[in-house]
């Protein structure tokens, strides 16, 4: 099991002049603790538009600035939107390439089509067309940075042959994610042998459903890619106190308000109707599943509380099937950030060791109890 | 936190349908014809049109519905709304602060058991094969037309309506108040079509929303529906902060 971090970049209201530069730089002091204790990955999404909910419109340049503080930690550019009206293929190619050339190869690539009209229809793009555009994108962009020259004509989008520069650092590329959120889309990522993003809908045990059918369907996939990424990663709320009640309280904080602004953005099935988008917008499952929790209870998978329940948490995830877990630590600066960063240190030291091996609390207890 | 309203309705609630009883018994509506055009809201007053209990969605929005019931207790009729689009708390709702209807036979029943501010005037929906549209007159004045163009097939499964905030005047703890009533029907879909919207009128005094522009559309649909009225379940006192707002009605599920 690997641990990351996961940026959304969430900004209060009101907005003086300091706020969003001040988010900014706890995000950044969270990248570099992260790559101190052993995180092994940062993401960062792409939003526009989503007032409070998400103020990171240009997370290559956030991740670059990760990139340049950290030594070791990977970077998740995720993800991607795959709409022509809002990336170029070509154009997220070459920025793709340059973060990954500045970070070392250290760049992890994911792609989505966005959820919600706020800023599909800020940028005139058709929501009919998300998902095949995409499909177009996960295929051309890898060949872009793997083939010399490449000339296209597409549906999406079209270009005469040229030499698209610079190539990647990773060779043959760097590895490919999809953001998963609506139901089926693990298939569409299994088919095209690329990585599972944010499994997260439906609960552990129905998670582990989906991520079986996951990992039986890239057995026989087409990859689009040089490669199969076969990793799920998956993502959660963090916050981890000695006091149980406290850290199950403040973590469900987390997830209440970001439940909350999110719900404030005009989701594509709201305003839209088109068969495209069945689903209800950002990262509906995590929202859901975050407060469906009995009442006074944190809810299954959810991993906030004490070491102890967050372990359990992990394992759940582990059990179902998922490799990497990314964690909002913040959310609207709800939790000051010495507390962002103790919880995190916190984690570290009691939990994220057990995970050091796969399943090997497990195999200790199975040990232990067979009197080995 | 997000933005609130900051609109009071106090002037507005003055006509607004006193509701003699919240235990309303539901209503159907069968084979009623459903036209939606959906804009977002222009102008910088995004708080200006709504009350301290709601937010603003993000973008905001004004969604214009008009409804053809060819079946009733009450007889035939049209009804015809423009609703602000915003969340209560975290719930997407329509704020309606008055409405239309060609029939007071309906207008009675859906002012005294749902809290719908309507008026008479002349309400029309009009749908063929090519485009579908509405127009509204009051007292001979055109105060709305609008219509649904390039319509293409899809599917009930496909369309989300909002519920209604209607504003409405209640009695509780003894005196009468204004309160939002939530009105949200059951749907059946039997038919659904989707299309790009066009106003090409709007009064927005007439529909209580002085100011509003439908700056830019964002769809249309229109679709043959059962239509089922429910038993109300939740009020919204304006006045308060979005997340004390709410009132859960006895019986309510």
């Amino acid at each position: 099991m690997k641990f990351g971090v996961f940026f959304e970049i969430s900004v209060p209201r009101p907005w003086g002049p300091e706020t969003e530069y001040t988010v900014y730089q706890n995000c950044l002091e969270q990248a570099r603790l992260a790559d101190e204790l052993g995180f092994d990955q940062a993401w960062a999404v792409e939003h526009h538009f989503l007032e409070e909910y998400s103020h990171c419109s240009a997370p290559e340049v956030f991740l670059t600035a990760v990139a340049m503080q950290t030594e070791r930690i990977r970077v998740g550019h995720g993800i991607v939107t795959c709409v022509p009206e809002i990336n170029s293929p070509v154009r997220a190619a070459e920025r793709a390439a340059v973060l990954d050339l500045v970070s070392g190869g250290r760049l992890e690539f994911g792609t989505g089509r966005s959820a919600t009209w706020t800023e599909l229809g800020g940028f005139g793009a058709n929501p009919d067309e998300t998902k095949k555009t995409w499909d177009e994108f996960v295929r051309v962009i890898p060949k872009l940075w793997t083939r010399e020259r490449f000339g296209y004509e597409g549906r999406a989008f079209s270009m005469p042959e040229r030499t698209v520069l610079p190539k990647p650092y990773q060779k043959p590329h760097p590895p490919m994610w999809v953001a998963v959120t609506s139901p089926g889309t693990e298939i569409d990522a299994a088919e095209r042998g690329l990585g599972s993003l944010g499994l997260s809908f439906g609960g552990v045990a129905e998670q582990a459903k989906k991520i079986a059918a996951y990992r039986k369907r890239i057995q026989s996939c087409d990859p689009v890619g040089e490669f199969v990424n076969e990793q799920v990663n998956t993502v959660s709320f963090l916050y981890c106190h000695e006091d149980l009640e406290r850290g199950a309280r403040t973590g469900q904080l987390l997830a209440g308000t970001f439940n909350y602004l999110a719900e404030q953005t005009l989701s594509t099935r709201q305003a839209f109707p088109t068969p495209s988008y069945h689903t209800p917008g950002l990262l509906q499952a995590l929202r859901r599943e975050s407060s469906s929790g009995p009442e006074g209870r944190v809810p299954e998978g959810l991993t906030v509380g004490d070491p102890e329940h967050v372990a359990r948490a992990v394992r759940r995830w582990e059990e179902a099937g998922v490799d990497r877990i990314n964690f909002l630590l913040n959310v609207m600066e709800t939790v000051p950030q010495e507390e962002v960063l103790a919880s995190m240190r916190l984690f570290a030291r009691e939990v994220m060791p057990r995970f050091a091996e796969p399943h090997a609390e497990a195999e200790r207890a199975a040990a232990s109890a067979a009197g080995g | 936190m997000p933005l609130t309203g900051a609109r009071d309705l106090a002037a507005a609630a003055a006509d607004a349908p006193l509701l003699a009883s919240l235990d309303t018994e539901p209503w159907e509506l069968r084979g009623a014809l459903h036209l939606q055009l959906h804009f977002e809201l222009g102008g910088e007053g995004r708080t200006d049109l709504l009350p301290p209990a709601l937010h603003p969605s993000i973008p905001p929005t004004l969604l214009v519905n008009v409804t053809h019931a060819p079946e009733s207790d009450a007889g035939p009729f049209t009804l015809a709304t423009v609703r602000v689009g915003c969340r209560a708390g975290a719930r997407p709702r329509g704020l309606l602060l008055r409405g239309a209807c060609d029939s007071p036979a309906a207008i009675a029943a859906l002012r005294g058991r749902w809290g719908f501010p309507l008026e008479l005037a002349a309400v029309s929906l009009r749908a063929g094969y090519a485009h579908a549209a509405c127009e509204v007159a009051l007292d001979g004045a055109p105060v709305l037309a609008g219509e649904l163009i390039d319509p293409q097939p899809i599917t009930g499964a496909d369309v989300q309506y909002l519920a209604t905030l209607a504003l409405a005047r209640v009695e509780r703890d003894g005196a009468e108040r204004t309160r939002l009533v939530q009105i949200d029907p059951d749907y059946v879909f039997h038919r659904a079509q989707r299309g790009r919207p066009r106003l090409t009128a709007f009064a927005p005094d007439a529909w209580g929303l002085p100011g509003a522009r439908a700056a830019h559309p964002v769809s249309a649909s229109l679709t043959t529906v059962d239509l089922t009225l429910p038993r109300l379940r939740y009020l919204i006192d304006p006045e308060r902060p979005p997340l004390k707002a709410v009132e859960r009605l006895p019986g309510a599920d």
